[in-house]
C-alpha cells in the first residue's frame, strides 16, 4: 500500500483559473526587424527559426535559459525526444497548462517549428494529470501532438522523462517559450510578456494573466484586484515560492510561475512530535525528521551522513507536518550552509 | 499595503490536519470507551477518567510553572490521563491514579523536555509503577454490571479476571462472544474488544494511527500465542482467550502508535511492532504478572531510535546503490575529465589556455578530474538517466576517435622506424 509510495497528493485548486481565459494586460508590442522577411513558415531552415528565437529574445520559462542556445545546442542525435513541459503540478499554478489549452495552435506552430530545428523522432507535450477539483478534461491532443499524462503525487517534475525510450536523449523546452516563437515566426514578435496565474482566496478575480515582463506586483495584483487584506504574497510556486514584503519593487520575469495573495498565513509551530509523515512524504527517501533535529543543532557531519545533500527542496514535508513546522526550510538551510563550510574546507 | 504582509516559508499550502485534530481524533475515539465503562460499572468510571485528565493537566501545569515556561493548550496531557484509567480496574483508588499520572508527568515527560522528547510512554510508565507499587489495588477486578460506589470503601463483588486464570494455566468459564463484548471482568477500559478494535480502526482510517504499527504487533502476537498455547485447548480457542484478556489490542491501537515514543520510518515501524509482539509473548508465557504489555512497550521504547538508525543504514546503502553501479560498471576517471570539457564555454577557456600554458594545464586537468569526482558522488540518483546516456554515446565516440588515432601514431613510429 502505501509503504513504497514516496511524495504527496495535493489539492491542485487550479480551478477558476484554468477554464478561463487569459487576461491580457494593455502593452506595446515591439516588434524585430530580421533579413528574411518574406519565406513563408514551412520554408524556413534551421539557422533561420535559430534566429528568430535569438531575435525574439525568447526565455525558456521551464528553466530560465535563452531559448536561441538552448535550441542550438542541442544534439538529440538518434531516435531522441523533444518534450514540451506543461506540468504544473504545484497547486494554483496552472500557467503553462493554460497556455497549451488557450492558444492549442499557436503553441503547436511552435511545436513544429522546434521539431524542425532538433528532429527528434519523438514529441509529446507533458501534463499534471492529478486535478480532480475541475470538470475539465485535459486535451489528447494539442495540434498534431500527443499529450502525456504525467500522474502520482507531487513532485511529477522528475518523472516527465518517464517517457522516453531508453538510452535515447530527450531536451525539455516550456510551452509558454514554444508560444512565443510562433508569435515571432509569425508577426516578428519580440518576446516582451510573461504568463503568470494570480490565486489566492485573497484575490477577487483569480486569473491567468499575461503581463509585460518587468511589471511590478502591486500592478498584476490591481488588475485583478483585491477582496480582503493579504497576509502573505508569494512570488513563484505555492510549493517553492517566497514570500514577498514590497510588491511595490518586486518585478516578474519571464520564469515567475505565479503570484498568490493568501489571507491568512501559518503561525504558532507547535514542538515535533515525532510523527514521521515528513519521513513518509520525502520523495527522497531521506530521513527527515532525524535531520530535522541535526539541522537545528547543527551537526554537519551527521547530516552529511544522512544524505542531506540529496534534498530536492519540494517542500513536501512541511505540506503533511501536523505541528506546522518549517522542516523543509530547516534543511534547506542547512544545506546551504553545509555546501559554503564544504568550499571552505572545514567540513 | 506592506507593513501588514508577514514572512513564511516555502511551502504556502499546507495540509488542514493539525496535532490539535490528531489529540480530538483519539479523545473521541476513547470516548465510547468511557461509554462502555459506565455501562458496566456506573459512574464512577466517568469519574476515574475526569480525575485522570485532571491530575495530569493541572501536573504539567505546575510542570511549566516551575520551569516559567508558558502554559501551553496542549492535548496530550489529557489523553494519558484518559488511557491510564482504562487499564487499571473500576474500583482503583483515586490516589493510585494521582500517583501514575505524577509519575507519567513529572518522571517520564517533564525531565526530557515536555510534549514531543519523552523516550518513554508516560501511560505505560505510570500504569507499570503503579502495578509495582500496589499490586493488589491494580489486579483485583470487580464483577462487571454492578453500580460502584462512586467514593469511599470498596464492597464490590470481586472476581477473577481471565488473564489471570490463564497465567495460572486454566481454562477461563467464559464465553468468548462475553470477552468480547466486555462482560468479563478485567482492567474497566481493554475488555469490550469490539468497541476498542472499532475505535482503534477509527483511529487508522483517519490516518491519525499508522496503520503499520498496529497490524505489525498484532499479527505476530496473535501467531506466536496459536503456536505455544498455555492452556489445554485447541490452539484457536486459546488464541481468542489470550488475546481477547488482558490490554493488548486495546495498547496496540492507543498505546503503541503513540508517535513520540515509536521509530518514524515505515520499516522500523514494522520492527518496533514485531518486537513488542515477541517481548509481550515472553512476558506473558513465562511472567507471572498479567499485563506484560506495558513492561514489553517500554522495551520497544528503548530500541526505537535504534530502529530508525538501521532503517536509516538500510536507505543509505540503497541510496548508494544506483551510484555504486555507476561508479563501478559505467563511469571510469577518464570520461569524468570530458564531462568536464564538455561544457562548450570550458573548453573554449581550456584550448586558449593550453595554447598560452600548456605546463599549467595539465594541472588543471587534475584540478578538475578531483572537481568532477565530487560532483559525481553529489549528483541525486534518480534524474539522470539521459545525462548518462548522452555522456556515454560520447565518450564512446571519443574513445573511437582515440582508437583511430592510436594505431595512426604506432604506424608513424613504425614509419620513422624504418625510416
Ligand atoms: S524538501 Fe527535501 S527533505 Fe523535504 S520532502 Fe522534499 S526532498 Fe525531502
Ligand atoms: S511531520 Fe512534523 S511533527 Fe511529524 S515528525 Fe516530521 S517534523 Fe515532526
Amino acid at each position: 500500500m502505501s509503504f513504497f509510495v514516496r511524495g504527496i497528493i495535493l489539492e491542485q485548486k487550479k480551478e477558476p483559473m484554468l477554464t478561463r481565459s487569459t487576461l491580457v494586460m494593455r502593452h506595446e508590442y515591439e516588434y524585430f526587424d530580421c533579413d528574411f522577411p518574406d519565406i513563408a513558415l514551412d520554408e524556413l531552415s534551421r539557422e533561420q527559426i535559430i534566429e528568430l528565437a535569438r531575435l525574439a529574445e525568447i526565455v525558456d520559462e521551464s528553466d530560465g535559459k535563452l531559448l536561441c542556445e538552448k535550441l542550438e545546442k542541442t544534439d538529440l542525435g538518434e531516435g531522441g525526444t523533444l518534450i514540451i513541459d506543461a506540468v504544473d503540478d504545484e497547486p494554483y499554478i496552472s500557467s503553462q497548462m493554460s497556455g497549451c489549452i488557450h492558444h492549442p495552435e499557436k503553441v503547436a506552430l511552435g511545436i513544429e517549428l522546434c521539431e524542425k530545428v532538433l528532429s527528434p523522432e519523438k514529441t509529446y507535450v507533458a501534463m499534471y494529470k492529478h486535478i480532480f477539483d475541475t470538470n475539465f478534461s485535459i486535451p489528447k491532443k494539442i495540434g498534431n501532438y500527443k499529450v502525456e499524462k504525467i500522474g502520482g503525487r507531487y513532485p511529477a517534475e522528475g518523472r516527465v522523462y518517464r517517457h522516453i525510450p531508453k538510452g535515447k536523449n530527450a531536451v525539455v523546452v516550456g510551452a509558454c517559450a514554444m508560444l512565443h516563437l510562433a508569435r515571432a515566426a509569425e508577426d516578428s514578435r519580440k518576446m516582451t510578456s510573461c504568463f503568470i496565474t494570480v490565486a489566492g482566496d485573497a484575490i477577487l478575480n483569480p486569473r491567468n494573466v499575461e503581463v509585460p515582463v518587468g511589471t511590478s506586483v502591486e500592478r498584476i495584483i490591481q488588475l485583478c484586484g483585491l477582496n480582503e487584506k493579504p497576509e502573505v504574497i508569494i512570488m513563484g510556486g505555492s510549493m517553492t515560492g517566497r514570500s514577498i514584503f514590497e510588491p511595490e519593487n518586486e518585478v516578474v520575469g519571464p520564469t515567475t510561475r505565479g503570484i498568490i495573495a493568501l489571507s491568512r498565513g501559518y503561525h504558532n509551530p507547535s514542538p515535533c512530535i515525532g510523527c514521521g509523515r515528513c519521513d513518509h512524504a520525502c520523495p527522497k527517501a531521506l530521513s527527515v525528521s532525524t535531520m530535522r533535529k541535526l539541522a537545528e543543532f547543527g551537526d554537519f557531519e551527521k547530516l552529511t551522513r544522512y544524505d542531506a545533500a540529496l534534498c530536492i527542496g519540494c517542500g513536501a514535508c512541511s505540506y503533511v507536518c501536523p505541528s506546522r513546522i518549517d522542516v523543509a526550510a530547516t534543511i534547506i538551510k542547512a544545506k546551504k550552509q553545509m555546501e559554503l563550510a564544504k568550499k571552505e574546507g572545514t567540513l | 499595503m506592506n507593513e501588514s504582509l508577514m514572512f513564511q516559508n516555502a511551502p504556502h499550502v499546507r495540509q488542514s490536519e493539525s496535532v490539535r485534530t490528531m489529540m480530538t481524533d483519539v479523545i473521541i475515539a476513547l470516548v465510547p470507551i468511557y461509554v462502555m465503562a459506565f455501562f458496566y460499572y456506573g459512574p464512577r468510571a466517568l469519574l476515574l477518567g475526569l480525575s485522570g485528565i485532571l491530575f495530569c493537566v493541572v501536573f504539567s501545569a505546575i510542570g511549566a510553572l516551575v520551569l516559567h515556561e508558558k502554559i501551553s493548550f496542549d492535548l496530550t496531557p489529557a489523553i494519558t490521563g484518559l488511557v491510564i484509567p482504562l487499564l487499571m480496574p473500576a474500583t482503583v483508588d483515586y490516589f493510585v491514579i494521582a500517583a501514575a499520572c505524577a509519575v507519567a508527568i513529572f518522571v517520564v515527560k517533564l525531565p526530557f523536555g515536555g510534549t514531543g522528547n519523552n523516550l518513554f510512554n508516560p501511560a505505560a510508565v505510570g500504569f507499570a509503577s503503579a502495578a509495582i507499587c500496589w499490586p493488589a489495588k491494580v489486579f483485583s477486578y470487580p464483577a462487571p454490571l454492578q453500580t460502584l460506589e462512586i467514593f469511599g470503601e470498596n464492597t464490590a463483588a470481586m472476581a477473577q479476571s481471565p488473564a489471570y486464570s490463564l497465567a495460572l494455566g486454566a481454562v477461563p468459564e467464559y464465553e468468548v462472544l462475553d470477552m468480547l463484548l466486555g462482560s468479563v471482568p478485567g482492567p474497566m477500559g481493554a475488555t469490550n474488544i469490539f468497541v476498542v478494535a472499532t475505535c482503534g480502526i477509527f483511529l487508522m482510517v483517519r490516518k491519525t494511527v499508522n496503520w503499520i504499527t498496529p497490524v505489525s504487533f498484532l499479527l505476530p502476537y496473535s501467531l506466536l500465542l496459536a503456536l505455544f498455547p498455555r492452556i489445554e485447548a485447541s490452539s484457536f480457542d486459546s488464541l481468542c482467550y489470550e488475546l481477547f484478556s488482558g490490554i493488548a489490542i486495546f495498547g496496540a491501537f492507543f498505546m503503541l502508535s503513540e508517535p513520540v515514543t515509536s521509530p518514524k520510518r515505515d520499516f522500523g515501524k514494522f520492527m518496533a511492532g514485531i518486537t513488542s509482539a515477541v517481548a509481550a509473548f515472553l512476558f506473558r508465557y513465562f511472567g507471572e504478572l498479567e499485563m506484560g504489555f506495558a513492561y514489553a512497550l517500554i522495551i520497544m521504547n528503548v530500541f526505537s531510535p535504534l530502529f530508525d538508525e538501521i532503517c536509516e543504514e538500510i536507505l543509505h546503502v540503497l541510496r548508494r546503490g544506483g551510484k555504486l553501479k555507476k561508479v563501478f560498471f559505467e563511469k571510469k576517471p577518464k570520461e569524468k575529465t570530458e564531462k568536464e570539457e564538455k561544457l562548450p564555454f570550458v573548453r573554449v577557456l581550456k584550448k586558449k589556455k593550453a595554447e598560452e600554458a600548456p605546463a599549467e594545464a595539465v594541472e588543471e586537468n587534475t584540478e578538475a578530474e578531483e572537481l568532477s569526482e565530487e560532483e559525481i558522488t553529489e549528483e541525486p540518483v534518480i534524474e539522470v538517466s539521459f545525462d548518462e546516456t548522452s555522456e556515454e554515446e560520447i565518450s564512446e565516440e571519443e574513445n573511437e576517435e582515440q582508437e583511430e588515432k592510436e594505431p595512426s601514431e604506432d604506424e608513424k613510429t613504425e614509419e620513422e622506424a624504418a625510416v
